[in-house]
């Protein structure tokens, strides 16, 4: 399909192939080399300019790639190449739209291409077009059928676009067309049948998928996935007695899985909420406790149900028991029980009880068992000294209440204080920082912030070698707004190697957390731009994460693990979704509307107070550090690669991390005070879409769009935040800044606007009220 | 607390749980290839009792193991290995760390025919020793050199899983008849399907560990040019 100037004589055409060579294999350079070669004679070779732009965008210069691609589509508008290696450079670039259409072209050129097909199909997929990518897989599958995986890829793209009945048709020709009986550790094909079996289920013929897993029951390879199976199935067709006893089964296996514990009770058709059948539950589930000191599922589970007396009973006898086996966890096992106060009384009562008895010889305690920890803490103090009773008791009942009255639905801080200083008096071990944590977190809840840090990092000297202890260090020093401390702290367990010191260790590792409240702090502070470019740093995260699944779109079909491919498929459709992404989103919203009411705050470099020049100081060393050790650890970095006497195969294109250019964010900062709402409009989109039940994130919302004078959203996140949280404290101001704006629109709103917006909030206002009424707060 | 397996929209959390617990941390996408190769061997336990604050709630993971079969078995001999086991401190002592061990145990040995289950422990982890060799019945098989990062010694242990196949008789004995089980010595898993990926999986093995994060979860996927770019490695 080449043009005639465009085809190759003999010597250059073996070069080609070279180059294509070179590149698959990796060896840029060599293949940059044949590149030049040939282009010194042919200079406008097309097909040679886009793989010498493939291998330049590789080598990570995408634009001098995307200029010289752009010159070989000028030189070679017919080839396929040319548009393949187009569609790539977008690919890399994460312009996806862009890509497919470089890719249809290409495949237009050459129908025929395997890889370009391949290719289109990856994007398709990872676009969420399942139309296209059932059109391209089906292409796929007529050039081979004789693969099992172009089977199932249709089938997967049938059953995401909801044709299930297609899915499960697919699925089923291609089981009709074996010839041999697979072998039971057929895994691909133990997967593909339960795979199958799940498309039945999920199209809602409940009674053909059990019988259909009946028939793959005995063979089939993932045995807690299909009698999970079966058991719902049963349950869903009412046959609850078979259901009991598949869930008794489940319970053998994994007595601490509580969704099968739920599936019992529905089997057993026992309703929660009657007087009788709470006996009889209760009954139950005594006998399943009977069956191993270890569950503590079926010991707690009652909590949740039983009232009044039995409630006491119950309640009495579980506390004693954890408390005399001194598990740390007893309140935070217990503290959802606090949302009904009779029940948060009751609890109350029995434990301040047992700070007048000694612990009960009988009662069912055994011996503490190794603790099952297993954490970076190296020394034996995760195994406590082996404790008297008395100590033990008392330990647990003072810990209990100290927690007790730190909770926020029984918080008397007084108290809590009292029944700490207690437990850290009775403690014997030194290194045990546990109830010192407790200290500190009661500090916080008292608002002394400051406090609360220090005493944090006393529990964590208590235990160097211990990552938790230190993580909540940290937490708290970032709370007490010590960032640099904080940093430092959280060096103490990040690689040594990494790239830009402790914090890019914790980028690298996607440390959310660290990231976000490191965030709030620099926000608390005023000091916008860097607190920015941690909730910018989150929401990449977040991009990673929905690129992370590219590789899988190939990866899981050789695998065959199909319904864990759908999983993450399905997972990866509501990523934003996630409470990480909402806290760091609604900050940065924050921060964007600030930046909109005051676009001045640009110039301070962020700083919302004015930074004093003492903080400009400290910022400017703490930048030459973070620089200082950027430094030191490229030259490390390569020194180790230089090291390595053999070249890699992978080694030309060791890509080494850039270091940092904005560590302030400074420039990033300068970039959104042009535009803060179209960016702030980024972070919103996925709240107001995935979160829609979440009150603050309306409330954001509506801040954004009355600034942008979109009245219509505005209103219908007004009405959402109504709906959601009658109470909101920022209800009551929208209210008025909507009206106000609403009776001072500079140019009329167009009729169908003005008719919603009468129709479905100011004709329910009451009276209605006439500009200069409504309190304006703007 | 609820002991379940992982899904892939767990991996936030058990991350988040990692990077609080333990020095050796792994990217997304590293959780992404032990739930998408082994769905049924990573458990997590989940604090139930933690009440909602809004609709979008997270479970809170409070501990995890992320297990794995090992590919392409230098001895020849299928076995499970466990890439990653923590529980939160403020959970500590109910069995939480033993409960997710059984569990993905016995998923290594119904699904995958896996012989015995490996791990690697920090030589001065008094604790975890403990939980592995007294609690459940690991045999420390000798110490690897440096295996850390820091420079620290690994005791490489592992313990056999022949037990459970009496547990499976016990269990296929309820049912009428019937076998439930492996076939011993045939072809297990992925093992030896299209080539690609095991080598470099096996390649990267100790390195990953070594290091403490997912090295090469893109050298796992076949060597293509869509996935050249995928920031990974």
């Amino acid at each position: 399909m080449a043009q005639n100037s465009q085809v190759l004589p003999g010597k250059e055409a073996t070069l080609f192939r070279h180059l294509v060579q070179n590149y698959e294999t990796k060896q840029y350079k060599k293949g940059l080399k044949a590149a030049e070669q040939i282009l010194r004679k042919h200079p406008n070779h097309g097909d040679t300019q886009a793989m010498k732009a493939l291998i330049l965008s590789n080598l990570g210069k995408s634009d001098e790639a995307f200029e010289l691609c752009k010159l070989a589509l000028k030189n070679a508008m017919k080839s396929h190449v040319c548009w393949h290696v187009y569609g790539l450079l977008y690919r890399q670039q994460k312009n996806y739209e862009e890509a497919i259409k470089a890719y249809r072209f290409a495949l237009r050129l050459d129908p025929d291409s395997q890889q370009i097909q391949r290719d289109l199909a990856l994007l398709q997929v990872q676009m969420r077009d399942y139309a296209g990518y059932v059109q391209s897989r089906r292409q796929m599958l007529q050039a081979k059928p004789g693969f099992r995986q172009n089977w199932t890829a249709l089938a997967i793209g049938l059953h995401l676009s909801g044709d299930l009945a297609g899915a499960e048709d697919v699925l089923q020709k291609y089981e009709e067309s074996m010839k041999h009986t697979p072998s039971r550790s057929d895994m691909e094909h133990a997967e593909a049948v339960l795979y199958k079996n799940s498309i039945i289920a999920e199209a809602g013929d409940v009674q053909r998928a059990l019988e259909h897993l009946d028939g793959i029951y005995k063979t089939a390879l993932d045995r807690t996935a299909v009698m999970e199976m079966k058991a719902d199935y049963l349950l869903r067709l009412d046959r609850r007695a078979e259901a009991e006893k598949m869930y008794t089964k489940l319970l053998k296996r994994n007595p601490e899985h509580r969704a099968h514990y739920a599936g019992l009770e529905k089997a057993l058709d026992l309703d929660r909420s009657t007087k009788e059948d709470q006996e009889k539950l209760g009954q139950a589930y005594h006998s399943w406790a009977e069956q191993s000191d270890r569950i503590d599922a079926a010991r707690r589970i009652p909590l949740d149900f039983k009232e009044g007396d039995a409630f006491r009973q119950h309640a009495d006898k579980y506390l004693r028991r954890m408390i005399k086996k001194g598990i740390p966890s007893t309140f935070a096992n217990l503290k959802q029980l606090y949302s009904d106060s009779a029940k948060k009384e009751t609890i109350r009562e029995l434990v301040e009880g047992y700070l007048e008895e000694e612990p009960q010889a009988n009662g069912g305690a055994e011996q503490s068992k190794p603790d099952g920890q297993t954490n970076g803490s190296t020394k034996a103090q995760i195994k406590p000294p082996k404790l008297d009773p008395v100590t033990t008791w008392q330990l647990g009942v003072n810990y209990f209440l100290a927690q007790h009255y730190d909770y926020h639905l029984s918080r008397d801080l007084t108290k809590a204080e009292k029944y700490i200083e207690k437990t850290i008096s009775i403690n014997p071990a030194k290194s045990d920082y546990t109830y010192h944590l407790t200290r500190a977190r009661i500090l916080k809840h008292r608002g002394s912030i400051s406090e609360a840090s220090q005493a944090m990092n006393e529990a964590r000297e208590m235990d160097l070698k211990d990552r938790y202890i230190n993580t909540k260090c940290a937490k708290y020093q970032l709370r007490n707004d010590q960032n640099t401390d904080a940093v430092n702290t959280m060096g103490l367990f990040t690689r040594k190697e990494a790239v830009g010191g402790p914090l890019g260790d914790l980028l690298d590792m996607q440390c959310v957390w660290y990231i976000t409240e490191d965030g709030e702090s620099y926000l608390r502070q005023g000091k916008l731009s860097l607190a920015l470019k941690r909730f910018k740093a989150v929401y990449d995260i977040f991009e990673t994460w929905q690129e992370d699944q590219f590789d899988f779109h190939t990866f899981s079909l050789r695998k065959g693990m199909v319904r864990a491919y759908i999983d993450m498929v399905r997972w990866e459709d509501r990523l934003q979704e996630h409470p990480f992404f909402t806290r760091a989103a609604l900050s940065a919203i924050r921060i964007y509307l600030l930046l909109h009411d005051n676009p001045e705050l640009a110039k301070g470099g962020g700083s919302a107070n004015g930074e004093s020049a003492e903080g400009a100081a400290e910022r400017k060393k703490a930048a030459k550090k973070a620089k200082r050790e950027a430094e030191k650890a490229e030259a490390e970095k390569k020194a180790k690669a230089a090291a390595k006497s053999q070249p890699s195969k992978g080694g030309e294109e060791a890509e080494t991390k850039k270091e940092d250019q904005d560590p302030q964010g400074l420039e990033a900062f300068k970039l959104a005070a042009e535009k803060p709402l179209d960016e702030a409009m980024k972070y919103l989109q996925p709240l107001l879409e995935l979160s829609p039940k979440n009150a603050d994130a309306q409330v954001a919302g509506f801040e954004v769009y009355i600034r942008r004078k979109k009245y219509l959203p505005a209103l219908r996140c007004l009405l959402a935040t109504r709906a959601l949280a009658p109470e909101h404290p920022k209800l009551k101001e929208q209210d008025d800044r909507l009206k106000s704006a609403l009776d001072n629109v500079s140019e009329p709103l167009p009729d169908k606007v003005k008719q919603v917006i009468d129709e479905t909030y100011l004709s329910k206002l009451g009276s209605k009220t006439s500009a200069g009424e409504g309190r304006s707060d703007t | 607390m609820d002991i379940r397996v992982l899904h892939p929209s767990d991996i936030p959390h058990v991350q988040q749980t990692n990077i609080t617990n333990l020095p050796e941390n792994y990217f997304c996408k590293y959780y992404l290839y032990h739930a998408l190769s082994w769905p049924q061997l990573s458990y997590v336990a989940v604090d139930v009792s933690r009440p909602k604050k809004t609709p979008y709630d997270a479970p809170k993971i409070v501990g995890y193991v992320l297990a794995k079969m090992e590919e392409d078995p230098a001895d020849g001999v299928q076995h499970g290995h466990i890439t990653s086991l923590s529980v939160m401190r403020t959970h500590r002592r109910l069995g939480l760390a033993e409960k997710l061990m059984r569990q993905s145990q016995r998923a290594m040995f119904e699904t995958y025919g896996a012989v015995y289950v490996s791990l690697h422990v920090r030589v001065s982890n008094v604790a975890a020793r403990s939980l592995y060799e007294d609690t459940l019945g690991f045999k420390n098989n000798g110490t690897e050199e440096k295996y850390y990062a820091d420079g620290e010694d690994a005791f490489s242990m592992r313990k056999e899983l022949d037990y459970l196949r009496e547990e499976a008789l016990d269990e296929e004995s309820d049912e009428e008849g019937g076998t439930i089980g492996q076939d011993e010595g045939g072809e297990v898993g992925s093992a030896g399907k299209a080539g690609d990926g095991v080598d470099a999986a096996k390649k990267d093995k100790k390195r990953k560990v070594k290091v403490g994060r997912g090295l090469g979860v893109g050298d796992l996927v076949e060597r293509n040019e869509s996935t050249a770019t995928n920031g990974i490695s």
